[in-house]
């Protein structure tokens, strides 16, 4: 608290004039003095000592150090080389000189002397140079303190000393060679790899190229694998610092060495039951190497792909599934962390992979009585775990199972059949005997007795997973009924009826329960209503399944207007509600196409109705922050905690943005749901659109004579009607005219048309309204990104003018020093002709990119166009303040708001 | 996977003479017309059989611009072959040998085997570089020599499997101290003649607990 006096405190040792700071200035100016002039060898020492234990000790003598001391130091250690004592003296005072002291009283407002130190020794590269020409000395102590010295250089100025060790020939390979040597050195030099390695492609290079792989798994060996100690953990930092990203060394690693050292690490010797806290942390470390390999970022470009591609078959080929399940699977001691990250690894390696996919099918795990396939242990995994965490990497797993994988699919959904009655209410224990369906089925249904949907939300996540793009496996599905139950009055009912009775429940309980303990049932409405979602994708059949329970359609209308459900719950029951719209093949009335977009209309509005996508979509689940999250690598300092840390839920980064929704969601809402959503989100408005402008033959369309006329009578209208009627109908009889159908008997019937034929049309007009206001946002958003590319072709247009200019300007050089007589640059032909080539290649590639983004976003333009006209909107009018917009940007963003 | 020795070769050479093409040619068989920059270096390996003994060849591809030749320095000591390449239809890139010759002798293994590659030899309609010339340069500096093209394979093969093959006889010959590494040269667990690994002896009593 007391701030100021701290402060005064802190200035006054600092800078003050008291006598304490001109004291130690002196003194350490009175020592480097004799250590620079004396000559006696013994007293140099000595001051030598006194110089090294004062720098170590006091904040100010170190401070007084720096810009003196340094260039005492650095002669003794190039020109003093046959005194080992003076120079382990030297060397032993540069460390103290940059280890920061820790001062009760230290402030953000003090300089740090150590940090000042450094920076000043590591300006110069021959600094370093020397330095690292130390390392080849005999002395152990002299090898040491040199150690020391670069890693606390490391730890100050990283890219400065990356660079300067890049710029000195072998300076990587004399670090590598300490690799060999004495324990406590190889150590130290193994700390000061996984500095230097960091974010530094070349480095990784060379360490590779220097052996890394060779020396990094004999050390690992030596120390006992993945049972050894923290060197272990550093030998696994500095293996993930060379491969990750670098998949030069990803092929280097698989062409050579092979991945089995990485693979045998993950080997539990025996029985284990103790899993250290160290030992969790290398397991960790290596599952993460194996997550680097296998990989494919979001910004993977292709060459990445078919690297790791190639890095998944060969893991699998060398047995590292049958040891990741070991991990994630059997073993009953391994710390959740262990076993969720190695789960995630298994729905890595088979993602895309068609080959691993089979192979992981084909495991069985267990001796025989008690073996089971090990998709079926995964699955009584997510039923059983209390873990959020491990659910979801389970369900990871399931998810790059079945994706693009309906055979597998088929596979597994081919059991979905009820257990005998008996079986449902079996104790859980009793189920290794079941097949992978029954299982399903009993989780989807056995947590209801308990009020607890949670399983149920989790077999519904999987069963989505079984279902999506499957028709066979959707048609399969719905054909499965559950026994009778008391509600369901004796008959069976459809499992997907229970699905959406279970929906229900689970809103009914979060209403009871309030806020303040609702949160396990947060996330299962979302979950059961992707289900359904997905279910309903494109299959007509589920459309009907779902409609012929006249009350779902009843209760997804509640819930889409209900204030306490999320904001994402009722987005999701509006797409089930357009997608029931959608992919309507029904023809009974009011179970139609039409009939269901006028009950939306009546019961919750359009406008309303599209206003739920909206909010969902800008909601944190749905935004692209949220999909480019990665886990982030163990470190020395993150290990332990990595090893504590189980689910998201103190994640404080998160909170504010999705305070409403369930950490769960943001795994299951992945990119291929939020993207399914999207696309579905724009054909159900496409739909809404086409089912009021073609509403079949259902309704009449009304010609313009029909129109009653200005100043006409009643009984005018009436009989101009009547005739024209009787027209119709003897049209119709001639089949002269099958478009036009008006059929009615009486004129009552015909007024009754036309008054609906109005309610029709004004609710399309406000679809209309919606739909026109969403595209003049559109048209905002072109202007903007019009506007950029404009100035982004200006500013490649400069560049490339001024690589002209600089082209123009060699070529002058070439052409005097051609004409300065001897030609002293024979190739001077050359590095013309290459200077033009490299640049007109770039810019022409620059410029192609650009001319496809432009083309692009001409053709959304013309789409838009073209819709609008559709519209009857005037684009010329709408389009005019385009041009003259640009560079205006106060005025778009009135437009936004 | 197993091999008798592991040798490491670099390429080097003017930007634009072949290198990566003919790395690629070597280990891919393929050849891309339009082959990136190569930035810093790049990896490729290969097996090849040279007198019934199984050898891999682990290649780092250079950059030959002179912004990179600190980097590429740091892989001269360490490789027991190198590819010095030109292209026999630029003249300046047969000019240049002499310097980077100088900085092989200068960073690298003085035992090292240097190739000395003209590239782009289906180009015969534009040479620049007579085979002769080719031929006597790599005779005054003690260099193995043929002519190849990344394009159409031609000596492709044979530029990596004669380097090789140089190597062995040298092993042979004793001229290498095969169990300092920095020669580039490894000798491979398949054979039993030598102990790889292992060689400071302190092999520590790991996993005595465990059974
Ligand atoms: N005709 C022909 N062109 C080649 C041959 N080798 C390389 N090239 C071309 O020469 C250019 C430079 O090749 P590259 O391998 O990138 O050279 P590097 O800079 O030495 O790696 C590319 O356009 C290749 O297509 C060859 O043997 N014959
Ligand atoms: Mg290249």
């Amino acid at each position: 608290m007391d701030f100021v006096s701290g402060y005064k405190g802190v200035v006054g040792r600092v800078f003050g004039n008291d006598n304490a700071t001109s004291n130690e200035d002196s003194y350490v100016e009175r020592l480097l003095d004799r250590i620079n002039n004396g000559t006696k060898a013994e007293d140099r020492r000595m001051a030598m000592v006194e110089l090294q234990s004062v720098v170590a000790e006091n904040h100010s003598a170190q401070l007084a150090f720096g810009a003196m001391g340094l260039p005492v130091l650095l002669s003794v250690l190039k020109d003093e080389r046959d005194d080992v004592e003076m120079v382990r003296g030297a060397l032993e005072t540069l460390v103290s000189s940059l280890t920061p002291l820790n001062h009760a009283k230290t402030t953000k407002v003090e300089v740090e002397p150590s940090k000042m130190n450094a920076d000043l020794l590591s300006r110069e590269v021959d600094n370093i140079s020397l330095l690292l020409s130390l390392l080849a000395e005999d002395d152990f102590y002299v090898r040491y303190y040199t150690l020391q010295v670069l890693t606390a250089l490391l730890t100050n100025s990283l890219s400065r000393l990356q660079e300067s060790i890049l710029a000195i020939p072998r300076g990587i390979t004399r670090l590598m060679d300490m690799l060999m040597d004495r324990e406590v050195i190889r150590n130290e030099a193994l700390l000061l790899l996984t500095y230097l390695t960091r974010e530094a492609e070349e480095i990784q290079k060379i360490v590779v190229f220097e052996g890394a792989f060779e020396k990094i798994f004999t050390i690992m060996k030596e120390e006992g694998g993945s049972d050894g100690g923290v060197v272990v953990q550093d030998c696994l930092q500095l293996l993930n610092n060379i491969l990750r990203n670098n998949t030069s060394n990803q092929t280097l690693l698989r062409e050579t060495v092979g991945f089995d050292p990485v693979i045998s690490l993950l080997k539990l010797r025996g029985v284990s039951y103790s899993f250290t806290q160290q030992k969790t942390i290398n397991l960790l470390s290596t599952l993460e190497t194996v997550n680097m390999l296998i990989a494919s970022g979001p910004h993977a470009e292709t060459g990445k792909d078919t690297n790791s591609m190639t890095n998944k078959t060969a893991l699998v080929q060398r047995k590292v599934l049958d040891y990741l399940l070991m991990l994630g699977v059997e073993s009953q001691w391994a710390p959740v962390a262990v076993r969720c990250a190695a789960l995630h690894c298994i729905g890595d390696l088979i993602a895309q992979h068609p080959k691993n996919t089979d192979e992981l099918a084909r495991k069985v795990l267990g001796e025989e009585p008690q073996a089971e396939p090990a998709l079926n242990s995964i699955l009584r995994i997510i039923l059983r775990t209390s873990s959020m965490q491990e659910f979801i990497d389970a369900d990871y797993v399931f998810k790059n199972f079945c994706e693009k994988n309906p055979d597998g699919q088929k596979l597994l959904s081919s059991t979905l059949t009820p257990q005998p009655h008996s079986m449902v209410h079996a104790p859980s224990e009793d189920d290794v005997n079941m097949s992978f369906g029954s299982m399903l089925l009993h989780g989807l249904t056995m947590s209801e007795s308990d009020g607890d949907l949670e399983i149920c939300a989790r077999a519904a996540s999987i069963l989505s997973h079984l279902l999506k793009d499957n028709t066979q496996c959707k048609e399969k599905a719905l054909k499965v009924e559950l026994g009778p139950t008391p509600q369901s009055m004796g008959t069976p009912e459809p499992l997907m009826h229970r699905m959406v009775k279970y929906l229900a429940v689970a809103s009914s309980m979060d209403s009871k329960d309030g806020t303040s303990n609702g949160k396990p049932n947060l996330y299962i409405q979302e979950m059961i209503l992707k289900l359904l979602i997905i279910w309903l994708v494109d299959c007509p059949s589920a459309v009907q399944c779902f409609l012929d329970a006249r009350p779902h359609l009843t209760y997804l209308l509640e819930l889409l207007s209900n204030q306490s459900a999320t904001v994402c719950t009722r987005g999701l029951a509006a797409v089930l509600l357009g997608e029931c719209v959608l992919y309507n093949k029904c023809i009974e009335t009011g179970k139609d196409a039409f009939g269901i977009v006028d009950t939306i209309s009546q019961k919750a509005g359009l406008t309303s109705y599209f206003l739920k996508f909206d909010e969902m979509q800008r909601s944190f689940l749905f935004s692209s922050k949220k999909l480019s999250e990665e886990r982030k690598p163990v470190t020395r300092s993150s290990g332990a905690s990595m090893v504590e840390v189980e689910d998201h839920e103190n994640d404080a980064r998160m909170e504010d943005e999705r305070n409403e929704e369930h950490p769960i969601l943001a795994s299951l809402f992945d990119a291929d749901f939020v993207a399914i959503v999207g696309s579905l989100e724009s054909n159900i408005r496409d739909k809404f659109v086409d089912v009021y402008s073609n509403p079949k033959a259902k309704v009449a369309v009304v010609p313009a004579e029909l129109e009653r006329k200005n100043g006409e009578s009643e009984g005018d209208y009436i009989n101009r009607l009547k005739s024209f009627v009787e027209k119709q109908c003897s049209e119709i009889q001639t089949g002269a005219n099958p478009q036009q159908k008006t059929s009615g008997s009486s004129d009552r019937f015909q007024v009754e048309n036309f008054r609906r034929d109005l309610r029709e049309a004004s609710q399309r007009i406000e679809m209309l309204k919606n739909e026109k206001s969403k595209l003049e946002n559109d048209v905002s958003t072109y202007q903007d990104l019009a506007s950029k590319m404009e100035s982004e072709l200006k500013s490649l247009s400069d560049a490339y003018y001024s690589l002209e200019q600089a082209y123009t300007q060699v070529e002058k050089e070439a052409k005097s020093s051609k004409t300065g007589g001897a030609t002293p640059y024979p190739d001077i032909e050359a590095i013309k002709a290459q200077v033009r080539e490299e640049s007109q290649k770039e810019s022409e590639a620059e410029l192609s990119d650009l001319l496809v983004c432009l083309g692009q976003e001409q053709s959304k333009v013309e789409r838009l166009t073209a819709r609008l006209l559709e519209l009857g909107e005037d684009v010329d009018k709408l389009l005019e303040g385009v041009g003259d917009d640009i560079g205006l940007p106060e005025d778009d963003d009135e437009d936004e708001d | 996977m197993s091999y008798d020795y592991l040798f490491k070769y670099i390429i080097i050479g003017d930007t634009g003479v072949g290198k990566s093409c003919l790395l690629l040619q070597f280990t891919d068989k393929r050849f891309q017309p339009v082959h990136d920059l190569t930035i810093g270096v790049e990896f490729g390996a290969r097996m090849v059989t040279i007198d019934g003994k199984p050898i891999k060849l682990q290649i780092w591809d250079t950059a030959g611009q002179e912004s990179f030749r600190s980097i590429t320095r740091s892989y001269y000591r360490g490789a027991a072959g190198a590819l010095l390449v030109y292209d026999i239809t630029r003249r300046e890139t047969f000019n240049h040998l002499a310097s980077w010759l100088e900085d092989a002798r200068q960073h690298a293994n003085p035992n090292m085997t240097i190739m000395l590659v003209g590239n782009k030899c289906d180009l015969a309609h534009r040479r620049a570089v007579s085979k002769e010339e080719g031929e006597q340069f790599a005779k005054e500096n003690g260099l193995l020599f043929l002519e190849a093209s990344a394009r159409t394979a031609q000596q492709v093969e044979e530029a990596f499997v004669k380097t090789a093959a140089k190597i062995l006889q040298k092993i042979q010959e004793g001229v290498f101290d095969v169990s300092n590494e920095t020669s580039g040269i490894k000798v491979g667990y398949g054979r039993p003649s030598t102990a790889a690994g292992g060689r400071d002896g302190t092999v520590a009593s790991a996993g005595g607990c465990c059974s």
